[in-house]
């Protein structure tokens, strides 16, 4: 490139760059096109998951609900130390369980699993509780036995104001329902809820609720004392309290990062493939537009520009045009949040709001500029072919993409920043290396595929119909557009064919686990005296019903290897729930059937005495684990070692009982428990929850079709919106290859022209445009087919971990649906060059 | 003596399928400050290969072609575009206006390259001597052949250039437009005490010049 002599040079470049850009903006319509679709998807994902986090960090103290949260789990905390924190703020107190709700009064009494929190006046320390009517949260702790449970319940019940409603076996009145609760960030993101006063709790036989309760101290402290110098107060006040535990804002919402931080990077992949591909169109119709100019350039340089400077003035144009496009799609992205928040505070109760961020829309512009760079160096290199000789001649030859080693050598240098851009940003770039080597291996096969069907029909080509040898001829023609329509359409449909089979498989899988492998209920909280009248009134109600209750203690991972388990992993790794909170743990004698061992050998019989511990195999591996390492397990304020002696492979899909840890029986037989059980009833019909709940009312009850059917729905949402993304991908493929058309356009003009001398039907010209739409898309269906399968086996297979089916009826909606919709467009681009009016045009030239 | 411009021996020849195709063949000649030539022959006979050769655009297969105090043939594309851009107008047949410029902007493109103050004004001037006053703002698509080639010589004097190269300047217009041009041409050269190189079939145009190379089969004749 040759240098700028100043800044005067620049000025008048700059001037030229952008007076060709203002009178020729229409001939590279494509290119603003897709770069701006492109960039508006990926300014959109940035600026939900930048709002999104701002809004997790901004309100992560009203998501933890207040400065310091101490658990004490299922004990009444040391009031003591409590009070004492009360001297520098206020407390609030609260105790959460999981119970049955279930209404007495109705035709048709229903009840439903629900997570209660029973909260005193303090409540809540930061944010707002919405309901209604206006007095309801006043009256909880007013009037005794008074209850506020959310919508959904007060739905689902076909709950009225001041109906009774029942909770273990005491009776309740219903003031009021409430829309959100400010602190989600632990277990009530998901699921139903209520709120009482703090009265239930002596109102209610808690101590029977076992593992599922919860008791818990928020504080908010003083003015006069900053966050840090309470936090440390407290810490100070709770360093000998073992059962309890202490929660900073930071650790709040946890899962919800990590599920925000998984899908924006699922997404940027997207919106990164959907760039690319824009980028091949990009190349393409830069590179017509520069042979438009051919003769332009040639004058240019017979007047004395450098070759270099005239590249410059592209350069220019196209700096201009992607400034303008990335700060109108980075603004526009801000329209999209009012949806977004709609959709999200629906669910989660977040609101979120827009906020400029400066590295944001650099990234955004970095992005552009990289593909820009990748695609339009080797075009806009061409310049360097024009020779202002061609003006004595009348002749000027099309350009190709001119590949310089040095060209070569920056284009992969950019397109290696742009990966590590996209996968560096996030917590597991292996995922987006890998993605990335997946997608160029494709593009490479698509076009060498594309090569390969020119050669073959070139050697093909004997004793057709003449509208088969048009369309053969269409393809290998020098400047076909078959290698770009192979390229831009391939990558797309394999993107979407992938997504839907995974999401197909991923629901199929999950709705057909209902019938076939799990069982129809869970229930919670038995106690020990409990066992045996359980499983009695469970056969009264169905006698063929099978019925499996393990044994289960709460536990907390304290420690591994005498040093703090966060220090063994990352916040956003899948398995960092492990170590979140108490867990559930149990233990069994044998190995059980659908957990095999995959590691190490199962209890040692000679060492009853000791904690051995067994764990799931993908937590030990994401954790670093070794067999023989130490835990210490925290099991009502007593901390227990035990080492590691063997891991299983759990399976948590088949909704069967499930444990990431396992002890073994000799030493955890010691320890205060509880049970858990699944039944499966031969005849679901029996069984009738409000009697059962008239005999066990500590009892929880969850349906298994009602909980999936929830994260179906769940499912649903995401699966529609990774559809849409990824269609944008074919979109864009689809405007490239209008584009190739349109810059095809002044040959098909000509042939189509010709070919009406010669006595052509309009209607053969269009049969033979279908017919090498047809030889085209049957080879990029074939291949995007078997990409979709590998990739979509794969992780299905790998990655849920799931049984892997062919969707026939789905590969025929997809495929077809793209197949017309491009057939379509080919037929609409092409048809404007089948009209005779194409003679003045001829003579123009 | 100082010469303009000098060519000794020079040859050009191309290579197409393996065949050697020998376009010019031992050419010398020497054009004074001022002078004025035109240079006719047969279709073929490699007048628009010289013209290119002499405008640097093309590179001779060897001998040495020396502008001024400049050895064309031993310089880089980049020294030459600098050396055309102040010294050698140029005039094509098909006018070669760019397209989406304006007359004007198409002759205040060569000033504005080169640096001048008020390029705008300066063309301005030029296109009212040639009476293009009410075509200024015109796209060449608007302009009739007469007025572009007019548009073309306009900007190819813009720089004030020592030497004006013109392959058949006239060839794509009427008799009356063709002495338009031929005048504008001349009277160019006589005020500016420039030098003229005209390829052309036109006798009355070869005439009015005070030498006549013949060029044949690649040789001066
Ligand atoms: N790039 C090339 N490759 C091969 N041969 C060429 C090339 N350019 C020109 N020629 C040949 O060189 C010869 C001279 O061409 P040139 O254009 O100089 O002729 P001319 O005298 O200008 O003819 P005309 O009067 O028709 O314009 C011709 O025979 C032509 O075929
Ligand atoms: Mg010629």
């Amino acid at each position: 490139m040759v240098e700028l002599d100043n800044l005067a040079n620049f000025k008048l470049y700059f001037k030229y760059a952008l007076r060709d850009l203002s009178r020729s903006y229409s001939k590279i319509l494509s290119i603003i096109v897709t770069l701006f679709i492109s960039l508006f998807i990926l300014s959109s994902i940035l600026t939900v998951e930048d709002s999104l986090e701002t809004e997790l960090n901004n309100n992560s103290r009203l998501l933890l609900g207040g400065d310091i949260e101490i658990d004490y789990n299922r004990v009444e905390g040391n009031l003591k130390l409590v009070n004492e924190v009360k001297e520098f703020s206020t407390v609030s107190q609260m105790v959460e369980f999981s119970t049955m709700i279930s209404t007495i009064n109705k035709d048709n009494n229903k009840s439903s699993f629900t997570r209660v929190k029973s909260v005193d006046e303090n409540y809540p320390l930061y944010g707002k509780v919405i309901f209604e009517p206006e007095d309801a949260l006043d009256k909880l702790n007013k009037i005794n036995n008074t209850i506020l449970v959310n919508e959904n319940i007060f739905k689902n019940l076909n709950l009225e104001l001041n109906d009774t409603v029942k909770v273990q076996d005491k009776e309740f009145k219903v003031v009021g329902f409430v829309k959100s609760v400010p602190d989600i960030g632990g277990a009530f993101v998901f699921g139903d809820f209520a709120l009482t006063g703090k009265k239930t709790i002596d109102t209610l036989n808690l101590r029977t609720l076992g593992s599922f309760l919860n008791y818990e101290y928020k504080a908010r402290f003083n003015k006069s004392l900053s966050i840090l110098e309470g936090s440390q107060k407290v810490e100070q006040l709770f360093k000998n309290e073992k059962r309890a535990t202490i929660m900073y804002p930071g650790n709040s919402a946890g899962g919800l990062r990590r599920i925000i931080d998984n899908f924006s990077q699922f997404l940027s992949l997207v919106s990164i493939s959907a760039m690319l591909i824009a980028g091949i169109g990009i190349a393409n119709t830069l590179l017509s537009f520069i042979n438009q100019k051919n003769s332009s350039i040639a004058i240019q340089k017979a007047i004395g520009i450098f070759s270099g400077n005239i590249k410059i003035i592209y350069y220019i144009q196209l700096a201009i045009l992607l400034i303008i496009i990335s700060v109108f799609s980075y603004g526009l992205s801000f329209f999209l949040l009012p949806f977004v928040d709609k959709f999200i505070s629906e669910g989660l109760g977040l609101s979120i709001k827009a906020e400029f961020s400066l590295i944001n829309y650099i990234k955004i512009f970095l992005v552009g500029l990289l593909v820009i760079g990748i695609f339009s160096i080797p075009t806009v290199n061409s310049i360097d072919q024009i020779k202002a000789s061609s003006l004595f001649r009348n002749i000027f030859q099309s350009l190709q993409f001119r590949y310089s080693k040095f060209s070569i050598i920056l284009s992969i240098i950019l397109l290696i920043l742009l990966i590590s851009l996209f996968s560096f940003g996030y917590s597991r770039p292996i995922y987006s290396l890998f993605y990335f080597a997946s997608f160029f291996f494709c593009l490479m096969v698509f076009f060498f595929l594309s090569r390969l069907t020119i050669l073959f029909l070139k050697k093909n080509n004997s004793n057709f119909g003449i509208p088969l040898k048009v369309a053969i001829k269409n393809i290998t023609q020098s400047k076909s557009i078959t290698p770009i329509t192979v390229m831009s359409l391939g990558l797309g449909i394999t993107l979407l064919l992938t997504l839907a089979f995974v999401g197909s498989n991923f629901k199929r899988e999950i709705a057909k686990s209902i019938p076939e492998l799990a069982p129809d209920y869970f229930f919670l909280g038995i106690q020990k005296d409990q066992k045996y009248q359980f499983q009695k009134i469970i056969y009264n109600f169905d006698q063929k019903s099978k019925i499996e209750v393990v044994p289960m203690v709460s536990a907390k991972l304290a420690k591994i290897n005498g040093v703090d388990p966060n220090t063994y992993i990352d916040q956003t790794n899948d398995s960092h729930w492990v170590i979140g909170n108490d867990r559930r743990v149990s233990w069994s004698e044998s190995i059980p059937k659908d957990n095999p061992l995959v590691e190490g050998e199962w209890w040692n019989l000679t060492k009853p005495n000791q904690l051995q511990i067994s764990l799931d195999s993908k937590v030990a591996k994401d954790f670093g684990i070794k067999l023989g390492d130490t835990f210490t397990l925290n099991i009502y304020g007593r901390e227990i070692e035990g080492k590691v002696i063997n891991f299983r492979l759990v399976d948590y899909r088949d909704l069967s009982i499930n444990f990431a840890m396992l002890l073994n029986p000799q030493f955890a037989q010691t320890i205060p428990h509880e049970y858990l059980s699944t039944v499966k009833f031969d005849k679901k019909d029996n069984f009738k929850e409000i009697d059962f709940l008239n005999q066990f009312p500590s009892i929880s009850i969850i349906k298994i079709s009602d909980y999936l059917s929830k994260v179906t729905d769940v499912l649903n949402k995401v699966f529609i919106a990774v559809v849409i993304i990824s269609t944008i991908t074919v979109i864009i493929g689809l405007v490239v290859i209008s584009s190739a058309i349109i810059v095809q356009g002044k040959i098909k003009i000509f042939q189509n022209l010709v070919f009406k001398i010669l006595g052509f039907s309009k209607k053969e010209i269009i049969f033979s445009s279908i017919i090498e739409f047809i030889i085209n898309f049957t080879s990029i269906i074939l291949f995007s087919t078997l990409f979709a399968v590998i990739a979509s086996k794969y992780v299905i297979e790998n990655i849920f971990q799931l049984q892997w089916q062919f969707d026939f009826a789905l590969f025929i909606c997809v495929s077809l649906g793209a197949g017309l919709v491009t057939l379509l467009l080919i037929i609409l681009t092409n048809l404007k060059y089948l009209s005779p009016k194409a003679y003045p045009l001829i003579r123009n030239e | 003596m100082n010469k303009l411009l000098k060519l000794s021996r020079v040859n050009l020849s191309y290579n197409t399928d393996n065949n050697l195709i020998n376009v010019l063949q031992d050419v010398s000649f020497e054009v004074d400050y001022t002078e004025t030539i035109s240079i006719v022959g047969e279709s073929g006979s490699g007048k628009t290969s010289l013209i290119m050769l002499i405008g640097g655009l093309e590179k001779a297969s060897s001998g040495k072609i020396q502008f001024k105090e400049f050895e064309i043939s031993n310089l880089k594309e980049d020294q030459i575009s600098e050396i055309r851009r102040k010294n050698i107008g140029i005039v094509f047949q098909s006018y070669y206006l760019i397209p989406n410029y304006t007359a004007l902007e198409n002759v205040s493109l060569t000033l504005e390259i080169n640096k001048m103050q008020n390029p705008e004004q300066k063309a301005k001037e030029i296109l009212d001597r040639f009476g293009l006053d009410q075509r200024l703002n015109n796209l060449p698509s608007q302009l009739s052949g007469g007025e572009q080639q007019r548009v073309a010589i306009a900007r190819s004097i813009a720089m004030k250039p020592q030497l004006i190269l013109a392959d058949e300047p006239t060839g794509n217009l009427d008799s009356e437009n063709s002495h338009l041009i031929s005048k504008i041409l001349f009277d160019y050269v006589n005020e500016e005490k420039a030098s003229l190189i005209i390829v052309t079939h036109d006798n009355n145009l070869a005439n009015q010049t005070k030498r006549k190379i013949i060029i044949k089969d690649g040789r001066i004749g």
